[in-house]
């Protein structure tokens, strides 16, 4: 904070921070694909496989309605498929990358953010695959996309407040990683892929409406179905689990950062 | 760190018009100085300081009146039947029919349709333009769609939905509009209530009535042909005609069995040129012709009595069926009366719209306190991002 760095100094640390996630990026992307035959489509081989046979899974599984459709699960699939590969891929962010350390201008959240971006882009081109293939199916077109694409940035923002604390806590303790795999997992019948808080009695809605991800789903399905189905979610609810975890795991990174740097 | 352009604007305004000569070091300036330098105070402290002069100063107090009332319908009320006792047992279904009123009430409440229509009883607009109200909070546009947005902000209504218990808070600048406003809209539910219950009655009972009227007709027609048939026939009672035909044709068969008798008797010791026998033959053939016309006239051609009995028993057939008809047409009314009558909606106030005395909005502590909370975290977040990006150009 000396004072000295002015405004243009400052868009140039942003450019040039820009600059290193791409560089980032590419390096993440071969080091995960590069070797495989398929290259970087495996990036969405891999998210299309496990939507698609979820989604078949349930669609032959019967049911009411919307609930055994194949929109259902595999759009909102997706937007777990966000959550999952950001917050289970942040224990070993650190770890993989340690050496790159070395260089000045690469800093811990820079390598987040490039992960994030990868996930990102990998769940969205996904979505909008499922997208075009319900519509092809003979389903609706979605409502309001922007409240879908809104769903979708707003859970990355907060997978990646989570990612941010569990890269930090992991950095220290390397044993809280496997808890990470598992609450991942684990999640998933709580998080809101499921179900809609519509189909709960009233005393688990607002049981329900604790978890953060469920107000996401509600959003993305609003977007996805409009009117035909209530939807229940508050936005600045999930804006203070948003900005509560980027703060404290921004402020782990940087305590993680001079430790990481002593080794 | 510099993200707004303070230091340019505060230099000129420095009280300490003896250090501009030769400014010893930053550390040195007095804390206060490197607070107001600080960007922390610009983006959290200003704002928040902006927030507290208007939450405390500014704004005008606003007065809530809560009410609170259930949907109910008669049908909940425990009947001492089998009936409703096994419907209760697996889930009674009137209470369902209650929350969807209940939610419908709700939504009704916060609809375009509540609006206008409160505005036609009280003035929305005025109750909201208040003298009193301060520029921030008060009602800024008139046009339907934000008045109903506006509305939407100051009125709430909650459904409990286990209980059916419907909240409503009304907000104004005066106790008596909040109160106002509150009775109002428990008005406008009342009557919204009450139009979808006549609703439903009407449309149960109409089946009912139709049904009954349709049987009446039937009676009166039936009624009406036995008596012009009768009219045409001369004849009241046809059934009786024909047992007096019978009678009178049995009583002549009986007498020309006698003379018949009566001549096969003299016959046996009578000279056949006896004159005594043949008026005996004569009586004979007389009863024998009067058999005959008997017979012919009960039975052949258009009004012989076989066709009459035919007619008589077909409109005596119908009015039978008709006076059944209306019997249980009536019944069915009566029993679809009583259902209207036991699934009748009402509307119970449970809490009265009271008339505040103290001010509960704006919530000035929690407000400028979340606002202070949300500003700083921002703020922090901020500072992580920029400090980190700065690593990149250092």
């Amino acid at each position: 904070m000396s004072g000295a760095v002015t405004r243009t100094g400052l868009v140039d640390a942003a450019r040039m921070q820009l600059r290193v996630i791409g560089a980032l990026v590419i390096r993440e992307m071969h080091t995960r694909f590069g070797r495989q035959r398929l290259g970087y489509l495996w990036l969405f081989a891999e998210p299309l496989l496990l939507g698609g046979v979820i989604a078949l899974l349930h669609g032959a599984s019967g049911g009411e309605g919307i609930r055994s459709s194949f929109e259902f699960f595999s759009i909102g699939f997706m937007l777990f498929q966000l959550l999952r590969g950001i917050v289970s891929r942040a224990p070993n962010t650190i770890n993989a990358n340690q050496t790159l350390l070395y260089h000045r201008q690469v800093t811990l959240p820079d390598l987040f953010f490039a992960r994030h971006a990868i996930e990102l882009a990998a769940s969205a081109g996904v979505m909008a695959l499922f997208v075009v293939a319900g519509i092809a199916m003979g389903g609706a077109a979605p409502d309001q996309p922007v409240k879908m694409i809104l769903a979708l940035v707003l859970m990355l923002l907060l997978a990646q407040g989570i990612a941010f604390m569990v890269g930090s806590i992991t950095s220290e303790f390397e044993a809280a990683g496997y808890f990470v795999q598992i609450a991942t997992f684990g999640i998933m019948p709580i998080c809101g892929l499921m179900f809609m808080v519509e189909w709960l009695p009233p005393d688990w809605q607002e049981v329900a409406l604790w978890m953060p991800t469920v107000h996401l789903f509600e959003l993305m399905r609003d977007g996805q179905f409009g009117e035909q189905f209530r939807t229940f979610y508050d936005l600045s609810y999930i804006g203070w689990w948003i900005i509560g975890p980027h703060l404290l795991g921004l402020a782990g990174l940087r305590i993680a950062r001079a430790r990481v740097g002593l080794e | 760190m510099k993200l707004s352009p303070p230091t340019t604007a505060f230099e000129p305004a420095g009280e300490e018009p003896a250090w501009t000569p030769a400014p010893p070091p930053r550390r040195r300036r007095p804390w206060p100085i490197r607070l107001l330098r600080h960007p922390f105070a610009w983006l959290v402290l200003l704002p928040t300081v902006l927030a507290i002069v208007y939450f405390y100063l500014v704004a005008a107090p606003q007065y809530v009146s809560e009410a609170r009332f259930v949907v109910r319908s008669r049908a909940e009320a425990p009947q001492p039947s089998l009936g409703n006792m096994i419907s209760a047992a697996v889930g009674g279904a009137g209470g369902l029919s209650t929350a969807a009123e209940a939610h419908s009430v709700r939504d009704f409440l916060l609809s375009h349709d509540a609006v206008a229509r409160a505005q036609d009883k009280i003035d929305l607009i005025a109750i909201w333009q208040r003298t009193e109200a301060d520029l921030l909070a008060r009602l800024r546009h008139e046009e339907p769609e934000r008045l109903t947005k506006y509305y939407n902000g100051m009125v709430t209504a909650q459904l409990d939905g286990l209980t059916g218990l419907l909240t409503l808070r009304a907000r104004a600048f005066r106790p008596e509009d909040a109160r106002a406003i509150a009775t109002t809209l428990i008005e406008l539910s009342e009557s919204l209530v009450n139009r979808l219950s006549e609703r439903a009655r009407e449309d149960s009972l109409r089946v009912a009535r139709e049904e009954v009227a349709i049987a009446e007709r039937r009676v009166l027609e039936s009624r009406a042909a036995l008596t012009r048939f009768r009219e045409e026939q001369q004849d009241l009672d046809s059934a009786g005609s024909v047992q007096a035909a019978v009678a009178t044709i049995g009583g002549l068969e009986t007498a020309l069995a006698a003379v018949q008798a009566e001549l096969r008797e003299r016959m046996a010791f009578m000279r056949p040129d006896n004159p005594a026998l043949q008026v005996t033959r004569n009586r004979v053939a007389a009863l024998e012709r009067q058999i005959e016309a008997e017979r012919s006239r009960r039975t052949q051609g258009g009004g012989a009595l076989a066709q009459q009995l035919a007619g008589f028993e077909r409109l005596m057939l119908e009015r039978d069926f008709a006076d059944r008809q209306l019997a249980s047409a009536t019944a069915s009314l009566e029993g679809a009366r009583m259902e209207a009558q036991r699934q009748q909606m009402y509307l119970a106030r449970v809490v009265e719209p009271n008339l505040a005395v103290y001010p509960l909005y704006p919530r000035k502590l929690i407000s400028v306190g979340s606002i202070f909370l949300g500003l700083s975290v921002a703020f922090g977040i901020g500072w992580l991002l920029v400090a980190g990006m700065r690593e990149h150009a250092a």
